[in-house]
């Protein structure tokens, strides 16, 4: 099973990316879509490749995957934003910060918020955990997690998806002092 | 002899000449049934010998191409329609279909990228890549047959040749000469810029403006702005296959 921490084989980059016009927006709508595609199934691989979810697009456009030194290309900021933009409509982002601030930050959902939710309460189901108070530490980096995916998950990610759960009503989330003491109990 | 002149005479001369054109298409008859007999012996050597290679020539595309060639000197074209005898037998018929199909679905699926416009060394790797499980290879020969083959669904598929590449062309349109020549200029490079146009052209920067925008409409060319000066214009359907071989 993931092990967390995304060391192991190298992120093999797709071909375009040594494209050069793959880091210009495209003037002509349709390509733009396939290269707007292109590019969300990109983000979305090389974050599940590097078990990464947080993702500050000012800063992410100085390095791989989103720059080229080779070709000394890289993708525009305003670009990018268009890019996550497109990963939110879909479901595979969310912009974070402060509502109706500069989209500067935003996390990258390599797997749905839902998808870890079913994950997290099949978890519980099988280990018997269910009505009983876990915090995120625990489901993140507890023992009992060890051989599951979400295991070494970042807790904003873990968040949003016992949120998810929360929303179905299948779980009950419990304020804490930081993220990592937040409570949650998930429901049978 | 005394020159026969009367009735009787003429009966006689024109059952001599009817006995003599008898005897002549009697002639002509025996021949044909003689050339009906060889082409006939033919047909069922061929058929025997495709019936014997039958493995050799799905395997083997070089041998493939022979028997192709073979078959259309003497008037016998394997591929005319799926229900040809020799299509039947070979099977070949139903190779250069599921070809077609597979040539169809790369076009299709690769045209957002290229504008519908691809090399056909890179087909080829695309449908060598999609037949993996240990089928028949492919040759150019093989695509470019394919592609005739498709020329009743009125796709448009079309081959075009610029400077030394052969070129799959899948989107029905009209190219026109100055995109068709500055192509051939990109050919090598894969990228040109207005200057390059300029350069090698003499055209006036409003004439490869006009050119360069309906390439970008019809999506066969990508810009990159990123470049120390003006624009440079990339045709990925060149660069992808001029990748494959490096």
């Amino acid at each position: 099973m993931a092990t967390g921490g995304g060391a192991g084989a190298r992120f093999q980059l797709p071909e375009i990316h040594s494209f050069p016009p793959f880091f210009t927006r495209q003037p002509n709508e349709d390509t733009w879509k396939e290269q707007r595609r292109l590019w969300c199934d990109l983000v979305v691989a090389f974050c599940r490749h590097h078990r990464r979810s947080a993702l500050a697009v000012a800063e992410a456009v100085n390095e791989p995957p989103f720059s080229n030194p080779r070709i000394r290309r890289a993708l525009r900021v305003d670009t990018l934003r268009e890019v996550v933009d497109e990963l939110v409509s879909q479901g595979h982002a969310a912009w974070t910060g402060p509502k109706g601030s500069v989209r500067d930050t935003c996390l990258v959902f390599w797997r749905k918020p839902e998808v870890w939710a079913a994950m997290l309460h099949q978890w519980a189901a099988d280990r018997g955990l269910c009505n009983t108070v876990l915090t995120l530490y625990e489901l993140a980096n507890g023992d009992d997690t060890a051989d599951q995916e979400f295991h070494g998950l970042d807790y904003a990610t873990l968040r949003r998806s016992l949120e998810a759960l929360q929303s179905q009503g299948r779980a009950q989330l419990f304020a804490g002092s930081s993220d990592e003491d937040l409570g949650v109990k998930i429901f049978t | 002899m005394r020159k026969a002149v009367g009735i009787g005479g003429l009966r006689r001369r024109e059952a001599e000449r009817l006995a003599l054109s008898r005897k002549g298409s009697e002639l002509a008859q025996r021949e044909i049934e003689k050339l009906q007999e060889q082409v006939t012996t033919m047909k069922a050597k061929l058929e025997a010998f495709v019936r014997e290679h039958q493995r050799d020539i799905r395997n083997n595309p070089a041998f493939r191409v022979q028997v192709q060639r073979m078959c259309q000197l003497i008037g016998v074209d394997p591929l005319a329609s799926r229900k040809g005898y020799m299509a039947e037998l070979l099977g070949v018929g139903d190779f250069y279909c599921e070809l077609g199909i597979q040539i169809i679905d790369i076009c299709v699926a690769t045209r957002p990228v290229n504008g519908g416009l691809i090399d056909i060394d890179d087909l080829q790797q695309r449908l060598m890549q999609r037949r993996l499980r240990g089928s028949e290879p492919v040759v150019a020969d093989d695509i470019k047959r394919a592609i005739s083959q498709l020329g009743p669904l009125k796709g448009g598929y079309l081959i075009v040749e610029f400077g030394g590449r052969t070129m799959i062309q899948s989107v029905a349109r009209e190219m026109n000469a100055d995109t068709t020549t500055v192509l051939g200029l990109a050919h090598q490079t894969c990228r040109f810029s207005v200057d390059d146009v300029h350069a090698a052209l003499a055209w006036d920067d409003y004439r490869i403006r006009a050119c360069v925008d309906d390439m970008i409409r019809s999506g066969i060319v990508w810009v990159d702005a990123q470049t120390a000066g003006m624009p440079d214009y990339y045709v990925p359907s060149f660069y992808s296959a001029a990748s494959k071989r490096n």
